[in-house]
């Protein structure tokens, strides 16, 4: 191990470089972090830039560790913690400009650039997108440009002798990269617990519905899953994604039973219609998978539950993409033998909260022979007068239903199943939200359906004697583009980028975005969800099925060795130097062999032709032979140059030649 | 001891063969490669971000890792190939006068592409740094205080880079037994050449200011600015140096004897001392010291000549 001198002082255009690499790197986080951590960020690289233009003097020690303190300080009251993602990232943001305003030596440079590397790996902790890949990829370049410049000692590089050298390392650096990130072994998990915030993406439905939280998931562009049908793909009206099922009423909120017993797809009274499909499910922190109504087998590990909802292991949350393959039956009966007593939960609710929904609900039985005529008065009464909206006027009272059907008549489809149910429990009928997501949009370019948050919805399973658990949709008597069209039907766009392609007479935007969004498919498939099960499937398809981490490990020292090998040939066949001339290699041998015969060597400062005269001198009988093969070497090299031929004549008259 | 036993080992391991004929091409068994202390901490670093991207599956974070890991040894190979193939010769070692700084100098060339921060060290001692252009030669003088009179020996030489990315120490070894001489350090105190020394003129005793004009020659390398003929330089006739008749006829024989002091190494300081001046007033004089006698003369040679013989004066191991 060796130590680098210190220099005295960095030199200045090294020292904005790295200035400029951080800022670049820090950019998406200053971006969602409080605002102050941007002002303290910027405000102290500004400072460290002006020291080294001007050749300020450094901040004392008490200066550095007052800032430090403050900026934990001011850290801890944002969060009221030091750990977890957002706060330990804006620990990482803050301390590294203040490693800066430190750096002082070429040791702390480099240390300095490694937390660099750093905070790119903190930015995927947010967001693993292409083009922030990409967009760190240009920090990463412009870090090794500056480590490049930092080692020119001596001489201070222009742009190019930077950034050519650091591009050529990262472009000859790739194979090998591509090769460990396809054979390094995965691991099943992490290797310690992590903070609950710790990954993105974690919006999704939540475990209970009360008016307005779905409302403000559809708002949301993100995708919550990815389906691929074996087959042809069910009408957009049957795409019923089956999630949650919340029972417990409380008069505002609904939530999850409390009954977790089993279910199990043998209790399907009928079931047809068999559909095939794999599910790339997004992480979302909670434990629900999600299949079409009705799931016809539970994924490995999963359990489905009484009411049909399927969960992972209440310990094992969805928190990486998880890919399973799914049936479901279209057409089902289920829970018709169910006793009525069973079903209580489903008909509980509190009489005081909604009086004049409760009312409604009863009138409808009153004044209805069977559960069909409630049902129609009940559907009547929703096509009536009310509108679909994604922005409802806010419900704040006890009573939120009555308010929504007696007053606002505006909501989105949480209203709807909300009442729907309560008035049905009401009517004395069973009843019970379902939530989950509706419809998807297809991508012409893979066939793939995408189901993102914004199509997320609730309705309503009511029960009937001899039929079972059935699907009641009270948002399709409102609005019936919903269900047939998806969201962006009803309502219209939502967001810019829609509306661009709204406006868009022959489609070309639409193409671009479809490419776009089958590139991020595959990018989400195969780089940012390379898991340990893509691994296997791709040996197994590959045809090494069951590859193990020791064939893994195999594989990954052949590639190294492989690729090194190959860039070593690479990089010496550009540096090798140039090969001796044929005509001195000629007479070197010439000269060698007349050494060998006795003529005392030919000095290093001895030309040829004084050569050629000392020979003459002390082997006359020589002259002649010698005589022609150094003037043809003399021409060769000294005079006009030498054909081909004449070379290879000069090398065979070398061969030739006998000194005894 | 420890440290001389250790130098031994490195040395049988590097097999210093000394000295070696110019030109040495490092071929590559003559290249050594090691990480650096940088190289270590970076090491470090990415087993850190492996562990981050296992432990929170970050996929781009295993791309990161392994893009940084792999580009650490793609630079191994280029921080090797930025040392490989170079053609080293000796340089300019100039005596100096002791007190003064001396340079053993080395020349580089690259057969193929510009070799950028291309250090050489002596052991021990700061590295001094050089880009090698291609087609061009490239000097590289490596600083040392010249303490004391004598031959100062310069020892096995160290080449090395850490270009590209400093992760990587790539070194050899070569020893072209540079030398630099050290002259002894003029003692100024010691006034002008005592007098009676110059009694052994054959034509006469020297007198000071005794300068008739005798003839203009061809200006040599050493000559006092005074005795320039500006004039002749005016009229375009060259650099011509004014010779005087006192000057051209006497002799002057500066003697081991006549620098009276305890110290062998302050007699050698006067004597060095009187030796420039006479040379700098053109004064054609000889130089005896116990063993060595230096017949008079003037001119460039012939100081050189003295000042060696100053130099290695009771030296041991003097080349002569």
């Amino acid at each position: 191990m060796r130590s680098l001198p210190t220099s005295p002082h960095l030199d200045v255009r090294n020292v904005m470089w790295l200035l400029a690499a951080m800022v670049f790197v820090v950019a998406p986080h200053l971006i969602r972090m409080p605002y102050w951590v941007a002002v303290f960020f910027v405000a102290i690289v500004g400072w460290r830039g002006w020291i080294a233009w001007a050749a300020m003097h450094f901040p004392g020690r008490f200066v550095t560790s007052t800032l430090t303190i403050a900026a934990a300080i001011a850290t801890y009251f944002t969060y009221t913690r030091i750990v977890g993602r957002e706060a330990g990232v804006t620990l990482l943001v803050v301390m590294s400009a203040l490693k800066l305003l430190e750096m002082k030596t070429q040791r702390e440079v480099t240390l300095s650039i490694y937390l660099g590397f750093f905070l790119v790996l903190t930015n995927f902790l947010f967001s693993q997108t292409i083009p922030l890949g990409v967009y760190m990829l240009a920090c990463v370049w412009i870090f090794i440009g500056t480590m490049v410049g930092f080692n020119r000692v001596g001489s201070s590089p222009t742009l190019g002798e930077r950034m050519r050298p650091a591009g050529a390392l990262l472009i000859q650096a790739l194979p090998l990269m591509v090769a460990f990130f396809v054979l390094f072994p995965r691991a099943a998990g992490p290797l310690w617990a992590l903070p609950t915030d710790t990954r993105s993406g974690t919006t999704g439905l939540s475990d209970t519905m009360r008016p307005g939280n779905i409302s403000n998931l559809i708002k949301s562009d993100a995708i919550a899953f990815r389906v691929q049908f074996q087959g042809d793909r069910p009408p957009y009206n049957t795409l019923y994604w089956r999630g949650p099922v919340l029972t417990q009423f409380d008069g505002a909120t609904w939530s999850l039973s409390h009954d977790e017993s089993r279910g199990n797809v043998a209790d399907y009274a009928r079931a047809q219609r068999p559909t095939k499909y794999t599910v790339t499910l997004e992480p979302h922190n909670k434990t629900w998978l999600f299949a079409l109504d009705v799931p016809a087998m539970v994924p490995p590990g999963a359990i489905l539950l009484h009411d049909l909802e399927l969960r992972e292991p209440a310990r094992s949350p969805v928190r990486d993409r998880k890919r399973y393959e799914m049936v479901s039956f279209l057409d089902y009966r289920y829970g018709a033998a169910a006793h009525r007593g069973s079903l209580r939960e489903s008909l509980r609710f509190d009489e005081t909260r909604n009086p004049r929904t409760v009312a409604l609900g009863r009138q409808w039985a009153r004044e209805s022979t069977n559960t069909r005529e409630v049902l129609q008065k009940a559907f009547q009464y929703f096509n009536r007068d009310f509108t679909y909206t994604l922005e409802p006027p806010p419900l704040d009272s006890r009573d939120p239903y009555d308010e929504f059907l007696f007053v606002t008549k505006q909501g989105f489809c949480e209203h709807y199943a909300g009442s729907f149910a309560l008035a049905m429990r009401a009517a004395g009928i069973p009843a019970r939200i379902v939530t989950g997501y509706q419809g998807g949009e297809v991508n012409p370019l893979n066939n793939e359906l995408v189901v993102r948050q914004a199509d997320a919805h609730a309705w309503v399973e009511i029960w009937l004697a001899e039929q079972g658990w059935l699907r009641v949709d009270p948002t399709g008597a409102v609005s019936p583009l919903r269900i047939d069209g998806g969201v962006n039907a009803a309502l219209g766009p939502i967001g810019v980028l829609p509306s661009i392609i709204a406006a868009d007479p022959i489609g070309v935007l639409a193409g671009i975005r479809d490419a776009w969004r089958a590139m991020n498919s595959q990018w989400d498939a195969w780089v940012v969800g390379y898991s340990m099960d893509r691994q296997r499937q791709l040996f197994s398809d590959l045809g090494f099925p069951g590859i193990d981490w020791r064939a893994l490990g195999f594989w990954l020292m052949v590639s190294t060795f492989v690729v090194g090998a190959a860039i070593s040939i690479g990089l010496l066949v550009r540096d090798r130097p140039p090969r001796s001339e044929p005509s001195l290699v000629a007479w070197n041998r010439f000269c060698a062999k007349l050494a060998a015969a006795g003529v005392a060597p030919r000095a290093p400062y001895e030309g040829p032709l004084d050569f050629l005269r000392r020979v003459e001198s002390s082997r006359p009988a020589l002259a002649a032979t010698a005589g022609d093969i150094t003037h043809r070497y003399v021409e060769a090299r000294y005079g006009r140059g030498a054909s081909r031929e004449e070379l290879r004549e000069l090398t065979r008259r070398v061969r030739e030649f006998r000194a005894t | 001891m420890f440290a001389d036993l250790r130098q031994s080992i490195s040395d049988w391991i590097f097999r210093a063969s000394v000295p070696e004929t110019p030109p040495v091409t490092l071929v590559q068994r003559r290249i050594f490669i090691l990480p650096t202390r940088q190289g270590y901490t970076f090491g470090v670093t990415t087993l850190i971000l492996l562990v981050s991207s296992i432990n929170y599956a970050l996929s781009l974070g295993f791309v990161l890792t392994f893009l940084l890991m792999s580009m650490a040894g793609v630079a191994m190979l280029h921080t090797w190939r930025n040392l490989a193939h170079l053609k080293l010769r000796p340089g300019r070692c100039d005596p100096v006068f002791a007190g003064e700084t001396a340079h053993f100098g080395i020349t580089v060339e690259t057969p193929s592409l510009t070799r950028f921060a291309i250090a050489a060290r002596r052991r021990d001692e700061e590295p001094v740094y050089a880009d090698v252009g291609i087609a061009q030669v490239a000097s590289i003088a490596m600083p040392v205080a010249a303490a004391r009179r004598g031959v100062m020996r310069c020892g096995r030489i160290e080449i090395f880079t850490r270009y590209p990315l400093g992760l990587f120490h790539a070194w050899s070894y070569v020893d072209f037994n540079l030398q630099v001489i050290v002259y002894p350090r003029p003692d100024t105190a010691a006034g002008a050449p005592p007098a009676r020394s110059r009694s052994a003129s054959e034509e006469g005793i020297p007198v000071p200011g005794d300068e008739e004009f005798h003839m203009l020659r061809p200006y040599q390398t050493g000559d006092a600015p005074k005795l320039i003929a500006w004039k002749a330089l005016a009229r375009e006739q060259g650099l011509l140096t004014k010779e005087f008749s006192a000057m051209a006829s006497s002799e002057l024989w500066i003697d081991f004897e006549e620098a009276r002091s305890s110290n062998l190494e302050q007699r050698l300081s006067m004597l060095c001392h009187w030796v420039l001046t006479s040379d700098r007033f053109g004064q054609s004089y000889g130089l005896r010291l116990p063993g060595v006698v230096i017949s008079p003369s003037r001119g460039e040679a012939h100081r050189t000549r003295c000042l060696e013989a100053l130099a290695l004066f009771h030296e041991p191991g003097a080349a002569p």
